[in-house]
């Protein structure tokens, strides 16, 4: 499928804004589960530009690895964070990016921000020998989603960006090709995988078999007792509670005293 | 081939860049995880581009990307198990709070 220049244009640009678009929305967003949602997107128009590259089988790969089984993983795990939604850290001190990325997420109300001030303040009293700063601080690792080296990290992200940027604008020109690639790649592909990179896909093979082991066995529960993760598997309820009052009566033709059941009555019914 | 090579490793640089930063200023290890994957993206989109305009003829490339999406699924996988374990431990999952070995 051949497409003129100003359609591959309009494409390219589009999956360009989409992909970087989404990047910078993913690392800059307050709200976690926002985050996953902007590097799905980011991920879909990397997709579109192998498509347009004319790398069909790479691109149906990264939207099924990545956007279907990475991102399900990671929205997973997202809802293990404390915060997720970011109403806690979204009134901080935040960048124009930041601010326009995590547009119109709600605020916790200042009354509930002040008793966690508050509570935080009594449940650390070690913290109180080093005074108002300490306490300052401590409140900032607990709430802030970014390192206090963010400055830094943005200056030394755009440093290499530009350096990045410069060199490929710099250098003369690779040697382009005028070839066009054979539209049924899948079938170049698999042969080359399985003749002469078979070696290649073996040791992706057992790396996935190890890797799934290897998670496995992480996010077992531990042996011994002590470990807090077992509780949850073997703790017993040693005294249940007793029935109090039961509202149903007990079955039967009389609520007396049960009748005797015997063999013979059960064959005489039929 | 109306858009020049350098259009598309530009694009990939600028991933790259925001990937860097993701992983240096985040604190919680999903952020991290995220931001990996974002590199390993660029790198895949870096290799794509480089199989279109230089050798379409070698499908190669395509194969090193594969093998790319494939390791960077299962360090996702290994990730968030570690995570999960840590987190089951500490209750927390800020990469600062874990300082020492043995807890």
């Amino acid at each position: 499928m051949i497409l003129d220049a100003i359609t591959q244009w309009i494409a390219f640009t589009a999956f360009a804004l989409i992909a970087i678009g989404g990047a910078l929305g993913m690392t800059t967003t307050m709200s976690m589960f926002r985050s996953g949602i902007f590097l799905m997107a980011s991920f879909i128009g990397v997709a579109g530009l192998f498509i347009l590259l004319s790398a069909d089988l790479i691109g149906l790969l990264q939207v099924m690895m990545y956007v279907g089984g990475m991102l399900v993983m990671i929205l997973f795990m997202v809802l293990f964070m404390n915060d997720p939604g970011g109403s806690m850290m979204a009134g901080m001190d935040m960048s124009p990016v930041e601010n326009f990325f995590s547009r119109g997420i709600k605020l916790m109300d200042t009354e509930n921000g002040a008793g966690h001030e508050e509570h935080s303040g009594h449940s650390s009293p070690n913290d109180n020998a080093n005074g108002e700063s300490g306490k300052e601080h401590g409140m900032e690792m607990d709430m802030s989603m970014t390192t206090p080296v963010k400055k830094h990290a943005a200056v030394l992200a755009i440093v290499v960006g530009c350096v990045l940027v410069a060199l490929l604008l710099l250098r003369p020109s690779w040697p382009i090709s005028v070839l066009t690639p054979n539209p049924a790649s899948a079938e170049q592909i698999g042969t080359l995988l399985m003749g002469k990179y078979m070696m290649a896909f073996e040791g992706a093979g057992l790396l996935i078999l190890t890797g799934i082991f290897g998670a496995v066995l992480l996010a077992r529960p531990g042996k011994f007792p002590g470990d807090a993760s077992r509780e949850a598997h073997v703790s017993v309820d040693e005294d249940p509670a007793p029935i109090a009052d039961d509202p149903l009566k007990p079955l039967g033709p009389k609520s007396g005293e049960p009748r005797e059941i015997s063999v013979t009555d059960i064959h005489r019914d039929r | 081939m109306a858009i020049p090579l350098t259009a598309y490793l530009i694009v990939a640089a600028i991933l790259f860049a925001i990937g860097v930063y993701s992983v240096i200023a985040q604190r919680t290890a999903v952020m991290i995880l995220m931001g990996i994957e974002l590199l390993l993206n660029a790198i895949g989109l870096n290799l794509i581009a480089f199989w279109r305009y230089v050798r379409p003829d070698d499908y190669s490339a395509q194969i090193f990307t594969i093998i790319i999406v494939t390791i960077g699924a299962v360090e996702m996988g290994v990730g968030l198990a570690i995570m999960m374990l840590l987190y089951r431990n500490r209750q927390t999952v800020q990469v600062d709070k874990f300082e020492d070995l043995k807890g």
